[in-house]
């Protein structure tokens, strides 16, 4: 039972009641991860539904869902893609042999290559951050502090707190993924793709 | 709602491009020529046997440019070895692996069987480079004893019977490639192993038809396509036309069942079928590749003719390359999380290196017909007549 409670489990709740889709967690993250031009580990997806006046927008932070039945994590051959124990979902980049099955795999367009170094790249929930007791950059800069990060294992941690007290949402959940990632307050038309435009047959 | 404007979001590229599509069409032309030459050798087909080295030839020399496919399309290509020792028992590629390194090595032992003792023949009858290729080639085992083209003759039949499963599996695992992944609506259905097993019959029929015409008439003994021979390949054809109408079958019952499926499904169906992809898919693919080689092996005056029954397998050719880079391409194009195609551009360097790989599979394949015993041993003047009552040279 002891053992049981220290493992730990990081997830992620964005409250995008609070989501001002400013895009600070965006850059945060490039500067964090050294991530390449073009390529992203988060970013905000945003959309406007309605007619004037009746109009709003809606935001949808992204990133790699850290799930805990990871399409990513049964389709690598050479095992590059692996869990670290408290369940982030980590890529060794001194195996990956960059056969982007992965990338295929993947509901949630996470992972993308990176053109320097050439393996395969996503989320990481800042592991070298956590591991030395900080939190992920994006969740440091979130201004409105959508985003809440913590060990889902523990009852007392806010993550517990959010998702037990509040509806909450993850992305496609039919998938059978089981996503660590979690939004309260998500809309329906920003979780998925949209195929309207594809189904009129536009070109 | 309907009126939904996206405003922000990233572009996300298809990952697997065309190198992967033409691997596909590698491996299935393999499984393909592979499992005709079966039917002679371990189905009994007698017609059927005449055509066994030239497919199990096909089928290797294919076999042998198919993964370059693969390892040219890592981003680490010099990683590759990896893949036979940190295994993941989940991941179709690692089962791929192995399959694609037992099969090609099946076929060359099966291979050798069956030419042994025009090896032990040549060795002895011929004169210069080729008796001496050929005596290397024996290894050593220049029995021409009747038990000894027995025990020949059993090995083919058990390698061979080992044979066709391993190539229906090298074949049906690119199929599980793309249907274990649940993300990619085109993609996540129990038939795709099947589709891609009967394109691949279609295709390497295909191919097999043309390579016995073009090596039967320029490379063979006889250099000329005799009237068993000509009659066997439009048998062949007759064979293409039901490989065809099975693959079709299957095509119609897959969009059907999309039709009925989820919205990525729906979407998938309708992409393909009204949307962009329409003239790749209706066009290319069915019209081009399927159509138009069954009526040409259906209508009784092309059937007849080797140069329509040509011109359909090469269409099936055409087709069936369609077919990979609509599934393979069109399938990852779905959107995930945007509401556009994902956008794909083919590498220069990709196509480059699809086309240094397709020159060197042609070399191979002339190089193989040409100096191996496929069609029987050359004729030899000087060689005395009872050399060749082995009946190769009758077909």
């Amino acid at each position: 039972m002891a053992e049981a409670e220290k493992k730990k489990r990081y997830a992620m709740v964005v409250d995008l009641r609070k989501c001002v889709g400013c895009n600070a967690c965006t850059v945060s993250c490039k500067i964090e991860n050294q991530v390449p031009e073009g390529e992203y580990r988060t970013w905000v997806k945003e959309i406007e539904k309605g007619t004037y006046p009746e109009v709003t927008r809606y935001r949808l932070p992204r990133l790699c869902n850290h799930c805990d039945n990871a399409p990513c994590l049964a389709a690598c051959p050479v095992k590059a893609t692996y869990r670290a124990d408290d369940g982030t979902i980590l890529i060794d980049y001194d195996h990956c042999i960059g056969c982007k099955y992965c990338m295929a795999a993947c509901p949630y367009d996470a992972r993308f290559v990176n053109p320097i170094r050439k393996t395969a790249e996503k989320c990481t929930f800042c592991y070298h951050r956590v591991q030395a007791g900080l939190l992920p950059a994006c969740v440091t800069t979130c201004v409105g502090g959508a985003r809440v990060f913590g060990d889902l294992n523990d009852p007392q941690s806010l993550v517990a707190k959010l998702i037990a007290n509040n509806s909450v949402q993850v992305l496609k959940p039919e998938m059978n993924t089981k996503p660590m990632v979690y939004y309260i307050g998500a809309d329906r038309d920003i979780m998925g793709a949209r195929y309207t435009n594809l189904e009129k047959g536009v070109k | 709602m309907d009126n939904v404007t996206y405003l922000a979001n990233i572009d996300h590229p298809v990952q697997l491009g065309v190198m992967i599509a033409i691997y596909f069409f590698y491996t299935g032309l393999s499984a393909g020529a592979f499992v005709l030459s079966s039917l002679g050798t371990v189905f009994g087909i007698k017609k059927y046997k005449s055509i066994a080295k030239a497919g199990v030839v096909m089928a290797i020399a294919l076999l042998a440019i198919a993964p370059l496919h693969l390892i040219g399309d890592l981003e680490q290509p010099q990683r590759f070895y990896t893949l036979f020792y940190r295994l993941n028992p989940h991941s179709a590629i690692s089962y791929g692996t192995f399959l694609l390194t037992l099969y090609p090595l099946n076929s060359v032992i099966y291979l050798w069987f069956m030419m042994r003792r025009d090896f032990a023949q040549g060795a002895v009858t011929l004169t210069g480079f080729r008796q001496k290729l050929y005596r290397f080639l024996t290894f050593g085992n220049g029995d021409l004893s009747e038990q000894a083209l027995a025990k020949d003759d059993l090995w083919i039949k058990r390698l061979g019977t080992l044979g066709v499963p391993l190539a229906l599996l090298v074949h049906g695992y690119t199929g599980f490639i793309l249907a274990n992944i649940q993300a990619r609506a085109l993609w996540h259905t129990g038939l795709m192993p099947l589709i891609f097993l009967m394109s691949a019959m279609v295709s390497g029929t295909g191919l097999l038809i043309l390579v016995l015409i073009l090596t039967e008439r320029f490379l063979s003994p006889e250099k000329m396509l005799t009237p068993e021979r000509k009659a066997l390949i439009l048998d062949i054809g007759q064979l293409m036309k039901w490989f065809i109408v099975v693959d079709g079958t299957l095509m119609v019952i897959d969009f059907i069942v999309l039709y009925y499926s989820n919205a990525a499904g729906y979407a998938a169906a309708e992409v393909l079928l009204h949307g962009s992809h329409q003239t790749m898919f209706l066009g290319v693919e069915l019209g081009l590749g399927l159509l138009l080689p069954f009526v040409l092996t259906l209508l009784s005056k092309t059937k007849k003719s080797l140069g329509w029954i040509s011109l359909g397998s090469f269409c099936t050719l055409i087709g069936v390359i369609a077919m990979r880079v609509n599934f393979v391409i069109g399938g990852q194009q779905l959107p995930l999380s945007t509401d556009t195609l994902n956008p794909y551009t083919a590498a220069p360097e990709h196509l480059l290196m699809i086309g240094i790989f397709a020159l060197a599979e042609i070399v191979i394949l002339y190089l193989a017909f040409r100096f191996l015993p496929v069609y029987g041993l050359p004729k030899n003047p000087t060689a005395s007549p009872q050399n060749f009552k082995a009946g190769h040279e009758v077909m």
